[in-house]
């Protein structure tokens, strides 16, 4: 079968259509070409159009997604953010601070195999694409989504790659803030250590904006993530219905677009969604089969247009009911608790929200990690797991034995996919999935 | 905001019992605002419910402090069964054993029904602090906490002055002490000076020269109090963690009918309960094998449930039955509410 990334194009590093014929180094373009005969947007436009023409009746509200990704990625138009941008490399950045002092934050992780090839002269051949692709979409001059310039990009010390990623950055010419991660999350030594760089984390973004935290701006600020929290849960709470009436590539697209979006539209356009599923639910709509096999998507972040799994996954017949991954269920399930509305209170418990639920596998111990999964399949009602684990990524690589001891302690099915951005692999994974998923079909109707 | 939180999750609202609506409305009450006016309720029978003549007898798990003789409405155990104590030992283990066990019944059957949510919604001397605290935010000052080593250093505290509130009698009754020491808890505890003071009785804020023990003794219940109003201001629940009560309620919540539970699967770990947690108590985030998770310096205030994002992850039970749980949609109303306000 001819995949949706399998556009017969060579995969090994090739020369980017803005500069043909020079050599694969030499990016700048001499002719511009008009942004949507790019590479980036050619293949950002190929994956959106897999998302909405390869499934049937897509809710009429997921167009505002749609759309927007058609905008952002393959016409290249700016989202204009308020007041200065701040990049972020990770969910772990309190995204609250930078809002209350009047910046605008966008995630940086990319998901683009174009950026992922450019930013492999960074890093060992043998590293994360989501790393390679972020440095590969910071050293263009065009990049995608289209940021515009950068006031100040933070980095958590979370994965080695990530770590060594800040100084490479910084040599690019961007100012980069180095948040100080711990490796352990479970000792109180570590939440008070975290707190502490959390405060200095707004110290610097003070620097950026020349704005003090409030009561009133913090309190503002968390009031609009609030929002957004919200929208999601609700979200979350429709893909339980079983049949499923919402699929998980929309879900992810969902999620994705939180990076860069403005956060008010992102929030309304959730809200119409979730009154459109509200109707669907009502109606028994259906967006996938009755039987159809429901998965739980963990590990490494499927960030567009990387959404390959979670796509192979659902043309083949199965559901993505629900997913542990920073690119989506994490990013926005957690939600805040404050006691004391002071700015104080108020900054301890956004860094608590950030480090205490957490489930990345930077840190020394992954149960909570564990648990999440079991709940999740639980609450979810799946049937199975897929962990992607991306090639170079040890952590990850290095949890899939103990997940899958777990798993098949409780006799849920796993399937591990190692791979990457390239599409090469993708008829080879397809026919992985499929088994798997016949197997989970198999497994139902033995049990009934 | 116009999206209904109604549409979601049509699994978990199905498995609810009661009828929903009055679960919901329990749930989801803005839990802070309820329970400062029920200990508003508690605080006004316990300091002056004594003047309508109301008598509930002398064995109150809480601090009904027995100085404040006209505004009481009953007495806090702890002053009877100091006085019991020192009986002469002689009598102690003739007739007055009887009285002691009694008593102690009584005190029991009182402290079940609540557990250590006496702490948490009844206790004056509780309630006081917590003004303190409110005062302190109106102020707009931080809060302290303790390091992790001091706080499992000083939680001991509290079990070493029950022991000496029932070491000193015995040794009075034996012969061993003065009688100046009087009931020795009661002369350091800051609701001798505090609770008979609100109810406009100061017999209690003047330090006896009479003898050197009641000089001593009455000096030392200064200091206490001096630090428990400073000590409150500057940490939530400054005195609770020092409460012999505390101890003594928590030895005997085995049996008890009200109680904290966790489901440890349906916990994320993410720490909002531990956040708010008056006490710092750290397992209520991070220990999910224990379903019984009232630790010894809990004062069962439920500030934790009613901050847990996680359907069902904590509750509090009367007799096996949930009364108030955590639920998504409590949660987000009640935080909502704090970022508007
Ligand atoms: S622990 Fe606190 S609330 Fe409980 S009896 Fe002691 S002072 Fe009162
Ligand atoms: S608030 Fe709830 S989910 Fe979070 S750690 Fe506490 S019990 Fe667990
Ligand atoms: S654990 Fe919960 S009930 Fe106990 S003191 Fe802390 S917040 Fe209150």
């Amino acid at each position: 079968m001819n995949g949706p990334f399998n556009s017969g194009k060579p995969v090994v590093p090739e020369p980017s259509p803005q500069s043909a014929g020079a050599s694969p180094r030499a990016r700048k373009p001499k002719e511009p070409l008009p942004f949507g005969k790019t590479k980036q947007a050619r293949e950002a436009e190929k994956v959106l159009n897999h998302i909405v023409d390869d499934f049937d009746d897509n809710p009429k509200a997921m167009d505002y997604f749609y759309d927007l990704f058609r905008r952002v990625y393959c016409r290249g138009e700016t989202i204009a953010p308020d007041g200065p941008l701040i990049g972020t490399t990770c969910i772990q950045a309190p995204e609250e601070l930078i809002y209350a002092m009047g910046a605008t934050p966008v995630r940086l992780c990319n998901g683009s195999y174009h950026y992922d090839q450019i930013g492999a002269e960074f890093m060992p051949s043998k590293s994360c694409s989501l790393v390679k692709a972020t440095l590969g979409m910071l050293t263009s001059d065009d990049p995608v989504p289209r940021v515009g310039k950068l006031d100040l990009v933070v980095n958590p010390t979370t994965c080695d790659q990530k770590k060594k990623a800040s100084a490479m950055m910084q040599d690019m010419g961007h100012a980069v803030f180095d948040l100080e991660l711990p490796n352990v999350k479970e000792s109180e030594a570590s939440r008070v250590y975290w707190q502490r760089s959390v405060r200095s984390f707004a110290e610097e973004i003070r620097k950026v904006t020349g704005k003090k935290l409030t009561r009133k701006n913090l309190k503002a600020a968390l009031a609009r993530t609030q929002r957004a929290e919200k929208a999601f849960r609700v979200l979350d709470g429709f893909r339980k219905a079983s049949p499923s009436i919402f699929l998980g590539k929309d879900a992810f697209l969902v999620v994705n677009a939180y990076f860069f979006d403005n956060l008010d539209n992102w929030c309304e356009a959730v809200e119409r969604l979730n009154d459109e599923l509200k109707i669907r639910y009502d109606n028994a709509v259906r967006a996938a089969q009755k039987k159809a096999p429901r998965i739980v998507f963990t590990g490494s972040p499927p960030i567009f247009p990387n959404l390959k799994l979670p796509l192979l996954i659902e043309r083949a017949g199965g559901v993505v009911v629900s997913d542990e991954t920073c690119s989506a269920n994490r990013m926005l399930y957690d939600m805040t608790a404050v006691d004391e509305w002071l700015v104080n209170d108020m900054v301890d418990s956004l860094a608590d929200k950030y480090l205490k639920p957490c489930t990345c596998p930077i840190f020394t111990k992954n149960d909570d990690r564990r648990r999440r999964l079991l709940e999740l399949v639980k609450k979810f009602e799946a049937d199975g797991i897929v962990y992607q684990a991306f090639a170079g990524c040890q952590v990850y690589e290095m949890e899939q034995r103990s997940v899958a001891k777990t798993l098949d302690e409780n006799g849920i099915p796993m399937l591990y996919v190692e791979t990457d951005y390239s599409p090469d692999d993708e008829g080879q994974l397809s026919t992985r999935i499929e088994a798997f998923l016949e197997s989970i079909k198999t497994r139902k109707r033995m049990r009934q | 905001m116009k999206s209904s939180l109604d549409g979601m999750a049509p699994n978990w609202r199905q498995r609810l019992t009661l009828p929903r609506g009055m679960r919901d409305a329990i749930n989801g009450v803005d839990f802070n605002r309820f329970r400062f006016w029920l200990q508003i309720f508690f605080f006004v029978l316990l300091v002056y419910g004594g003047f309508t003549g109301l008598n509930l007898g002398n064995n109150l798990p809480t601090f009904s402090c027995g100085y404040n003789q006209n505004g009481r409405p009953g007495v806090c155990y702890l002053l009877p069964l100091q006085h019991q104590l020192a009986m002469p030992t002689k009598a102690l283990l003739g007739y007055a054993s009887l009285t002691i066990l009694s008593g102690l019944f009584i005190f029991f059957l009182w402290f079940i029904v609540l557990n250590k949510g006496w702490c948490g919604f009844v206790c004056p001397l509780g309630t006081v602090q917590d003004w303190i605290t409110d005062l302190r935010v109106k102020m707009g000052a931080r809060f302290t906490r303790y390091s992790q080593a001091s706080f499992e250093t000083l939680s001991w505290i509290k079990y070493v002055l029950l022991a000496l509130m029932i070491v000193i009698p015995l040794g009075i009754g034996a012969g061993y002490f003065s009688h100046d020491l009087g009931a020795p808890y009661c002369m350091i505890c800051p609701a001798r000076l505090i609770i008979p003071t609100l109810a406009l009785n100061f017999d209690q804020l003047v330090l006896d020269f009479s003898s050197p023990g009641k000089i001593v003794m009455t000096t030392l219940g200064a200091i206490t109090t001096g630090l428990f109003l400073a000590g409150s201001f500057v940490k939530k629940r400054f005195w609770c963690f020092f409460c012999p009560m505390s101890a003594f309620h928590y030895l005997l919540s085995k049996p008890a009918f009200f109680r904290l539970i966790k489901d440890g699967d349906k916990c994320t770990r993410c720490g909002d309960c531990y956040t708010v947690c008056d006490l710092q108590i750290k397992e209520i985030a991070d220990d999910v094998k224990n379903p019984q998770i009232m630790m010894d310096d809990c004062i069962v205030c439920l500030k934790c449930v009613a901050a847990c994002p996680e359907q069902g992850a904590l509750k509090a039970t009367f007799a096996g039955r949930t009364v108030f749980e955590s639920t998504e949609e409590g949660f987000i109303k009640r935080m909502e509410k704090g970022t508007r306000a």
